[in-house]
């Protein structure tokens, strides 16, 4: 932000409101016209995400909107890691910002503390304008009886695989099953290349496990999303498959306590041959790899007996009720979705689209592999969590890392599959307790 | 005689230098990473860079504003290490001269500080913070850090304290020197590797926090050097030249602090100072 | 009088007392009111929060009820817990133990006129250098098991070849935390205990010698009477820093593999991350009565052995 005197500032928001006033107008607007306080403040806390062009596209974008409506704009990049301390201490402090973006978890929790003012207005106000929301988001932005952000982009794994050598070895399509994975890898192991990249550590990536587990058919909880059953011959089916691949040495030593970087340094360190990832990897072998990017293909996750299980994780934008301008919060993100700026975030970030409109952005045409895959992610994707409820308790689940915990229970404690998946069901229980 | 000495002088040395390899391992691979290409870091692990670039440190100086962050944690540590070392001698001089009655009580009670750990304290402390209207500032994180450097900083100097001769003192007291004359004139001085010590911690303390400084400071321009560092970070990716690069760049200060200081740790300082 | 131990010689009956006259009991308090004030607000008000919210069920953004220990009945009944508590304790006391050892060789190693002495002391001290996140980050690309530098080393000089699992295998996971955590960590002795050695006074050491005691017998007699105070606050701190510790376990195995490294912070912070403040205190507030005991165990045994 430029340091221009108070005055001068004024004078000059003052004439540019009013050409922008005039273009607004000119759009024949579905904005209910909001009042925009002129001179207000409005502070913006972005998701820090790895595109730094990407943050830097958010933060002008959200500047020049302030400056074309008198708005006094202050927006702050929290890195995504930090957000649930941040939010915490703001929340407990009286600090909220006035609008931030936030991820669906956080949402959930949060808004069954009503922290967030429902937006199911501009919800529909903005799907109308766009030709709908995409189905996935609308199951999943519907919380706790509203909706409580706008969301903004998808995020989810893809499988990212190395085709310059999967294709040599006999293997130019992509897996279709997880059986067909560990048939690929076997074909390509070869010390210190351990193709099979997938976390089973303590962490995010490690809770992809839990997709693989329900495409076998097992579940976190039963359909009441009260009841715990997680052991079930489901789920032994599924701890075979893990075991085996395991034993079989496909996996990279270490792979037990990978953190959410480890599949991209194994990566990019050119040591493993398939990973799930949300784009990342790709994005930075095009910066510092550009063999590594030439060589690796995307496709959606392998299936199980039941299919694909391969969720959806919108981000969102939300206002919390300590909002000091919500008018302006709700014209900011009815701004956001203007196809100029959307265009040129897409470009740029990790996201697929999540409006009808958005899916016909030329940067989804196919020409860029990570986009084409993100765009294929939201045509066949599923809803967070499904098959099971996404509610409090899953997210308490999730963040426990209880399904990693029992695939280590099996691989390196060598217990029996039994012994495994009764501690595991027990403690879930416990946890779903907690919150019925 | 000398051959005893040659010898226990050999085993020193040997000793040292084992130990500064030790040391100095992991930190050879901070600073080559700091040197090499993005490329090199993961996919051609090495023990001397293949190419070397300065781009990690470049990217971090003029891309990322770091040392503004540098500049931050430099006020941050230095306030915090001046008024701590200041209050704490006082405090620490009374837990060691006087019978109080709740001197006991104190010791403890200030040594409670440290029993509950920053990940529950950061969201009280905010609420005091933002009550206070320091929320966002580098002068409530100066205040924060000083309640962590306090309990420490009493317990060690009052230690270091105890062994200044009381003689010394009551000299000064019979040449007209008040008792906080004493202090400042005897006491302290007397005491430099205890301050030396307690400056080190306090400083490198302070300076390294990360924690605090991401719950209190939001604004990009009053980051300090590890939350700058901690922005390098995001959900799943490690740019290892640039944090390594960072890193180097804020261990300089601590370094130069380190070789200062540790000259005031000199042996015997009351050495002979009793006479008759 | 002659050169020997001041200490001995200066008899009770000639050390002039201070009273606590009414003038010299303000001045003392007054010299402890500035710490005594900002402990309390910033210090005492947190530690009586976290111990009330351990009792409720409070999360963010909703202040919860009272709930009595049914936060502690569910951790008891949790697995992590009690590992958490045997990993805890030995990690603490391991590199304690450790940390000792080093600090007090380092110290007197350096405390001696070396040539280059300035120079050793700062590199030991290095290891502070950064912070405690990219110490355990350099550490966990360290224990890498392809392309680590530990593997590198030990392959290179024919020592070992193969992918160990430092950090994925429970049986090297904690050992490989409590080196790391050792090497981040004895500066801290390394320098209160130098400190205290320069704070002994040379003539001791003269006297003994003269005594005829040898270097085993001066170290008992004169060395470590003058560090005990010192080494048992150390001990204490650095005591409660690494039962406190987070980043050291969070950032190497995130407290896997299979709970053989979870210790109390990191199973806190799973608290937070669902947001429930409550649980996340109750685990704070577990460790309480240990870490309590220790303070005034060390504090009881710092006061003692002081003659005043």
């Amino acid at each position: 932000m430029s340091r221009v005197s108070p005055l001068t500032r004024r004078r000059m928001l003052g004439a540019s409101a009013g050409v922008a006033a005039l273009a607004v107008g000119g759009r024949g607007s579905a904005l209910a016209a909001p009042a925009i306080r002129k001179g207000s403040t409005l502070t913006y806390w972005g998701g820090l995400i790895f595109s730094d062009k990407a943050n830097k596209t958010l933060t002008d974008a959200i500047n020049k909107w302030g400056a074309q409506n008198g708005v006094h704009t202050e927006v702050v990049m929290v890195n995504q890691n930090d957000t649930v301390q941040k939010v915490s201490a703001a929340i407990a402090s009286g600090t909220m910002p006035d609008a931030l973006d936030v991820g669906l978890d956080l949402l959930i929790v949060l808004s069954r503390q009503r922290v967030f003012l429902p937006l199911d207005d501009l919800y529909a106000s903005i799907g109308k304008k766009h030709g709908g929301w995409l189905a996935p988001v609308e199951k999943a932005s519907l919380m706790n009886g509203s909706r409580f952000g706008i969301p903004f982009g998808i995020s989810g794994n893809m499988l990212v695989r190395r085709n310059d050598v999967l294709s040599p070895a006999g293997f130019p399509n992509p897996p279709a099953t997880w059986v067909d994975l560990v048939a690929q890898a076997q074909k390509v192991v070869k010390p210190p290349f351990f193709p099979i990249g997938l976390c089973l550590g303590n962490c995010g990536d490690g809770n992809t496990q839990i997709n693989v587990l329900q495409s076998y058919g097992g579940r976190i909880a039963d359909d009441s999303g009260k009841h715990a059953t997680i052991k079930s011959d489901a789920t032994r089916t599924y701890l075979i498959w893990v075991k085996d691949a395991y034993d079989k040495k496909l996996f990279p030593p270490g792979v037990t306590a990978w953190d959410g970087a480890g599949d991209n340094n194994a990566y990019a360190a050119g040591t493993i041959a398939f990973a799930a990832n949300t784009g990342s990897i790709g994005i930075a072998a095009r910066n510092d790899d550009p063999d590594l990017y030439k060589g690796t293909a995307y496709s959606s996750l392998p299936a199980g007996p039941l299919g694909v299980i391969s969720p959806m994780d919108p981000q969102l934008r939300a206002i919390p009720k300590s909002s000091k301008n919500p008018e302006a919060a709700k014209a900011l993100f009815e701004y956001l979705t203007q196809p100029e700026y959307t265009q040129a975030y897409y470009a740029d970030a990790i996201y697929g689209p999540v409006l009808q409109s958005e899916m016909e952005l030329s940067v989804f045409n196919g020409k860029d592999p990570i986009l084409a895959g993100l765009l294929d992610l939201v045509k066949k994707g599923t809803p967070p969590g499904y098959p099971d409820a996404y509610n409090a308790a899953y997210a308490d689940v999730c963040s426990n890392f209880l399904i990693p915990k029992m695939i280590q229970r099996v691989v390196v404690d060598r217990w029996d599959f039994d012994r495994a998946m009764d501690e595991a069901q027990r403690q879930t229980q416990a946890t779903y307790n907690k919150y019925a | 005689m000398r051959r005893a000495f040659l010898l226990n002088r050999l085993l020193t040395y040997t000793a040292l230098v084992f130990a500064a390899l030790l040391i100095l391992f992991p930190l050879y691979w901070m600073a080559t990473t700091s040197l090499k290409i993005p490329r090199d870091i993961l996919r051609t692990p090495s023990l001397w860079p293949h190419t070397f670039t300065w781009s990690n440190y470049r990217n971090l100086i003029e891309q990322r504003d770091f040392l503004t962050a540098i500049r931050n944690s430099l006020l941050v540590a230095a306030m915090v290490t001046l008024i701590s070392v200041a209050i704490s001698s006082l405090a620490a001089y009374s837990m060691a001269r006087y019978r109080t009655r709740f001197r006991g009580v104190f010791g403890r009670l200030i040594l409670f500080a440290y029993l509950t750990p920053t990940s529950l304290l950061f969201i009280p402390l905010s609420i005091i913070m933002a009550q206070l209207q320091l929320g966002d500032s580098l002068v409530g994180l100066i205040l924060v850090y000083l309640t962590f450097s306090l309990p420490l900083s009493t317990w060690l100097l009052q230690s270091y304290f105890r062994s200044v001769p009381r003689e010394l003192e009551e000299q000064g007291t019979i040449d007209g020197l008040t008792r906080l004359g004493a202090l400042l004139r005897i006491v302290l001085p007397l005491s430099a590797p205890g301050l030396a010590a307690v400056s080190i911690f306090t400083f490198t303390g302070a300076w390294n926090e990360l924690l605090l400084a991401l719950v209190l400071i939001t604004s990009a321009g009053k980051r300090t050097a590890p939350l700058a560092l901690n922005y390098l970070i995001t959900t799943d990716t490690l740019p290892y030249g640039p944090l390594m690069a960072g890193a180097v760049l804020s261990s300089v200060p601590l370094i130069l602090l380190f070789f200062l200081a540790q000259r005031f740790m000199v042996q015997g300082m009351t050495a002979g100072s009793v006479k008759g | 009088m002659s050169v020997t131990a001041h200490r001995a010689v200066v008899s009770p009956a000639t050390r002039p007392r201070f009273n606590a006259t009414a003038q010299h009991a303000l001045f003392a308090y007054g010299l402890v009111l500035p710490t005594v004030l900002l402990l309390l607000g910033l210090v005492g008000y947190p530690f009586f929060y976290a111990i009330f919210i351990a009792f409720t069920d409070r999360v963010v953004g909703n202040a919860g009820h009272w709930v009595g220990l049914a936060n502690f009945r569910y951790l008891v009944n949790s697995p992590d817990f009690w590992a958490s508590v045997w990993n805890t304790i030995t990690i603490v006391v391991a590199s304690d133990a450790a940390k000792l050892a080093i600090g007090l060789s380092l110290a007197l190693l350096v405390n001696q006129r070396l040539r280059g002495r300035g120079f050793f002391r700062s590199i030991l001290m290095l290891p502070w250098a950064m912070p405690a996140f990219v110490v355990f980050l350099v550490w966990r690309v360290i224990y890498q098991p392809i392309g680590g530098g530990l593997n590198l080393l030990l392959t290179d000089t024919g020592l070992y070849s193969g992918y160990i699992d430092w950090l994925g295998e429970p049986s090297t996971a904690l050992p490989a935390v409590i080196v790391a955590t050792i090497w981040r960590g004895f500066p801290f002795w390394f320098i209160s205990i130098l400190a205290a050695l320069q704070t002994i006074p040379g003539e001791q050491y003269e006297a003994a010698r003269v005594d005829g005691a040898n270097a085993w017998q001066r170290f008992r007699a004169v060395t470590f009477p003058g560090i005990r105070q010192v080494v048992i606050i150390t001990t204490l701190l650095s005591s409660i820093w690494t039962a406190n510790s987070f980043e050291n376990v969070w950032l190497l195995t995130q407290g896997g593999p299979a709970d053989s490294t979870m210790v109390f912070p990191v199973l806190a912070y799973f608290g937070m991350q669902t947001m429930q403040l409550g649980q996340a205190a109750a685990v704070s507030v577990a460790m309480l009565p240990v870490l309590a005991i220790l303070v005034f165990a060390a504090t009881a045994m710092a006061q003692r052995g002081v003659e005043d």
